[in-house]
Parts: structure tokens; C-alpha cells; sequence
């Protein structure tokens, strides 16, 4: 083969590869667009979610649910299956619609948004800062969700409250965490995760991990509790045991690294 | 044959025979162009929203009224619509001085995004979480939040504010909070009135009042815009 002849078959024979190549980047574009895609629109069902949550639109909130989505908010146990989820704010919460007197507020802020490798599961924390008529609030939130025929759902909300407070302020206030027959209606499953809220201390594992590191950040998982007193003390003992975790029925998964 | 006759031959031989692979290829990068510009168009929205909120915290009056078009609307709670950026100005100078002063404070959070591009790019509409902490020399410092339903448009491959209506929820004195507390939201200002009434009739905490959703339902694909209004006694709307 003359060095003319090579030139142009190594051309012609990488021509195909070339265009190969050029779909195969395309495929990888797509894979990222798709990806800010759907991590937006996570994002956007977590702060949709909290605009309902405002107004008491229990309806069009159960509606962000797939079927066999779960919720557990704060220590009232799981309910199982998007019926249950209307079911359960409109028993506790009352019927859908806003109320003269009342205010709900559960702004939603600092999403962190992820998505699985096959783009078909995704994961957000995120917090709700709540300003109500009766105080403040602060949960937090790890959130699942699935793309259904392209339609991203809340497959599973876990929503641990960190603190409440009336309107004393949390200097001088703090509500108990709720419990499974704290009001109505009952749960389907008893919670997940036995925890205090402030002043005592509970830490929702991590989806994902440290970004910097790489590792995933374990919290205690036989004792968490507060830091009310000087580390080694006995009353800082006792705390530290309050609020143990029981094998949580719904584990929080951490999505597989690119 | 040179050596660049034969690349040359080579390269119309390799743009020749893949022609399909060439039309879809082309295809595909003007659909993600598409999807990407709609993405940077909400974060361009994103950033105009906040960027109003930056400006109207510290009474940088002229320069928020300058983010809305010519014709843009500006409403905040009853006070009345204000139209194009001239009278907008002006009318911000209700909440304070250009440049607010001393004792004042006008925090307005821009949080919490919902933000819908229409498909064709040119037009955007958006729901934001605003938390209020104000003050008023000799006042006593105010909580406050409140709900903006904003709508937008690309002119000249700029996003814009055509239409910004901010409805505050509740306001409560800072001491004594929403259960010993609850101020009415201002009306319509004998000094500089507005262009035109106010659009909606509604009363802040305690009264109850759903600014309309001005986007569908995410999974039903469904109207929003329709959900009953709560009964208010006072303006008698909802009452059956």
C-alpha cells in the first residue's frame, strides 16, 4: 500500500467510526440534558409540593404520588399507597382548601436533587422552613422519587422534623415529636426511625454521598440524641441513648456513582 | 494524486455516504439545542426574579423597575396595579426613599421557584416563596411572607418582567408573632394611586385567600387555575 493510498483508507475507514463516535457523543449529551432535566423537575415536585401543602391542597398534593408511593412525616408512622396519602391529610388536616385563622406555610428550600444511572429512580434532601399560625417548624426531607411513562412521582417522602416551636420561640419552646396515635387517622406501619426531635438530636441518613470525598457520611446509627450537656458527663450520657434508630423499614439508598 | 486530492476525496466520500446518519444527526443536536435553551431560559428567569429581589431589599428603585417591559404591571398586595417602569418607580417610592435610609428594612426573599417556559421560549410564567423581614423607622420590625406570581418575556433574547404580582400572605408584629398578631395589608395610596385597582379583592392572615396557580399540574396535566377560593366572611367571596 503506497502512503496515499494508506492516507485515504484510514480516512474512509475511520469516516464510519467518526459518525460513530459523533451519535455516541450525542447519546452521552442527551444522558446529561436528561439528567439537569430531571433533577429540575425533582426539584420542582419538592417545592410544588410545599405550595399545596400552603394552600391545604390535599387532592392535587396526593396527585404527586405514584399508587404505591409511602409518606412518613415527623414520628406518625408510615402510610402506604397514594390513597392513604389523601386520606391522611385530610383526616389530620382537614378537608382541601385554605382556612380564615390558619396559616400552614412549608417553604421548601435547599434541594439537593440526584438521579440513578438509568435515569429511572431519584433522590432529593431538602428542607421546609414552616411559618404557621401556631409557631415554627424546620423538617427535613429525603425524598424518593420514580419516573413513571416519563412522569417523575413521589415514590417515597421521608420527612424527620428537626424542630417546633410556638411563637415563644425555640429559646423558650419546643413541641415533642409527633407519634402514631398522636391524632388521627392511625398509620398503616409504625415508623421507621424512633428519634426526638430539638432539643434533642436525630440526623436523616444521607442519599449521597460527601462530594468532596466521595465517602458516605454514616450517622450514629444505635445512639443518637442531643448534645445537652458537657461530652462524658451522666447527663449528656443519657441523651446521647435517647432516640435509638430501629431497623428502618425503609432504607435510604445511595444512588450508584458515574 | 497529492495527498490533499485524496483527503479531499476521501472527506466527500465520508460526508456522501452516511446522508440519513447526517439528517438525523442534525435532528438531534436541534432538539437538544431546544431542550438546553429552555433550560438556560429558566435559569435566566431564576436569576431576573432574584436579582429584583436584591434590588427592591435595598430600594434600588430605579434600577427594578428598569428588569420590566414597557407596558410591565406591578401589583403588591392592594395596593393597585402600577404600569410601565416610569410610574413602577414611583410607586416603589412608597416602601421608602430610593436607597432606603436608615431604620429601614425591606427584605423580600425571592424562594422557592416554580418556573414554567412556555415551549416557544418567548414567554415564561413563575410562583415564588417570599419571606418578608421589614422595618420602618419608629416601627416596630414585621414577619412577614408572601406568594409572587410573575409572568415574563424574551424581547431581544432578554427575559424580562411583564407582569409581577406579589400577594402577601401575613404580616405579624416581630414580638408578638401570628397568635397575638395580625397587619392588614395597605391599600390603594391616596398619594401617588395606582394606574388601576386592584385585580383581586382579598384580605391577608387571618384571612384565607389562594393566589391562583398559574401553571398545570405536573402529573395530572391538569389545570390549577380553577381551585375554589376559601370562604372569606369579610369580602363574602366563596360563600355559598
Amino acid at each position: 500500500m503506497t502512503r496515499q493510498a494508506f492516507i485515504a483508507a484510514l480516512l474512509l475507514g475511520a469516516a464510519p467510526a467518526f459518525a460513530q463516535t459523533a451519535e455516541q457523543k450525542l447519546d452521552a449529551l442527551d444522558t446529561r440534558i436528561t439528567r439537569l432535566e430531571d433533577t429540575n423537575q425533582i426539584e420542582r415536585l419538592q417545592r410544588l409540593y410545599g405550595y399545596f401543602v400552603d394552600k391545604g391542597q390535599w387532592t392535587q398534593l396526593s396527585e404527586l404520588f405514584a399508587d404505591d408511593a409511602t409518606l412518613e412525616i415527623g414520628g406518625k408512622g408510615l402510610f402506604v399507597g397514594k390513597k392513604r396519602v389523601l386520606e391522611y391529610m385530610q383526616t389530620a388536616f382537614g378537608p382541601d382548601g385554605a382556612r380564615e385563622g390558619g396559616l400552614a406555610n412549608h417553604m421548601q428550600f435547599q434541594p439537593i436533587a440526584d438521579v440513578s444511572t438509568d435515569g429511572k429512580t431519584g433522590w432529593i434532601r431538602s428542607r421546609a422552613w414552616v411559618m404557621s399560625s401556631g409557631g415554627w417548624g424546620l423538617p427535613l426531607y429525603e425524598d424518593e422519587f420514580v419516573k413513571e411513562n416519563g412522569t417523575w412521582k413521589f415514590k417515597r417522602e421521608s420527612g424527620p422534623f428537626t424542630m417546633y416551636s410556638s411563637w415563644e420561640g425555640w429559646g423558650k419552646n419546643a413541641l415533642n415529636n409527633t407519634w402514631p396515635d398522636k391524632f388521627n387517622p392511625a398509620p398503616d406501619l409504625p415508623p421507621s426511625t424512633i428519634y426526638l426531635t430539638y432539643p434533642a438530636y436525630y440526623i436523616i441518613p444521607f442519599h449521597y454521598p460527601n462530594p468532596v470525598t466521595g465517602k458516605v457520611f454514616m450517622p450514629e446509627t444505635d445512639e443518637v440524641g442531643a448534645y445537652a450537656a458537657p461530652p462524658g458527663t451522666p447527663l449528656q450520657e443519657k441523651w446521647r441513648k435517647t432516640g435509638r434508630l430501629v431497623n428502618g423499614s425503609q432504607p435510604i439508598y445511595t444512588p450508584p456513582k458515574d | 494524486m497529492s495527498a490533499h486530492r485524496i483527503i479531499a476525496a476521501a472527506l466527500m466520500l465520508c460526508l456522501a455516504v452516511p446522508s440519513f446518519a447526517q439528517v438525523d444527526l442534525a435532528g438531534r443536536v436541534a432538539a437538544y439545542k431546544q431542550r438546553v435553551q429552555l433550560i438556560e431560559d429558566q435559569d435566566a428567569i431564576e436569576n431576573l426574579q432574584a436579582t429584583y429581589g436584591y434590588y427592591f431589599d435595598k430600594g434600588l428603585w430605579d434600577q427594578a423597575a428598569a428588569l420590566f417591559t414597557r407596558t410591565g404591571r406591578f401589583e403588591y398586595g392592594q395596593r393597585g396595579v402600577y404600569v410601565g417602569p416610569a410610574r413602577i418607580q414611583k410607586a416603589m417610592l412608597l416602601f421608602g426613599p430610593q436607597g432606603l435610609a436608615a431604620g429601614h428594612l425591606n427584605t423580600h426573599m425571592m424562594l422557592q421557584p416554580y418556573i414554567v417556559v412556555a415551549k416557544d421560549g418567548k414567554t415564561a410564567t413563575a410562583r415564588w416563596q417570599g419571606m418578608m423581614m421589614l422595618s420602618k423607622p419608629g416601627a416596630n420590625g414585621v414577619w412577614g411572607v408572601g406568594l409572587t406570581n410573575a409572568d415574563y418575556v424574551k424581547e431581544a433574547g432578554i427575559w424580562k418582567i411583564s407582569s409581577l404580582h406579589f400577594y402577601v400572605t401575613a404580616q405579624t408584629d416581630y414580638d408578638l408573632g401570628f397568635t397575638k398578631s395580625a397587619l392588614p395589608v395597605e391599600g390603594p395610596s391616596a398619594l401617588f394611586p395606582p394606574d388601576n385597582p386592584p385585580t383581586v379583592q382579598y384580605r391577608s392572615f387571618p384571612g384565607a385567600y389562594i393566589p391562583p396557580f398559574n401553571f398545570d399540574h405536573p402529573v395530572t396535566g391538569k389545570p390549577l387555575k380553577d381551585i375554589p377560593e376559601p370562604v372569606d366572611t369579610v369580602t363574602g367571596r366563596g360563600a355559598k
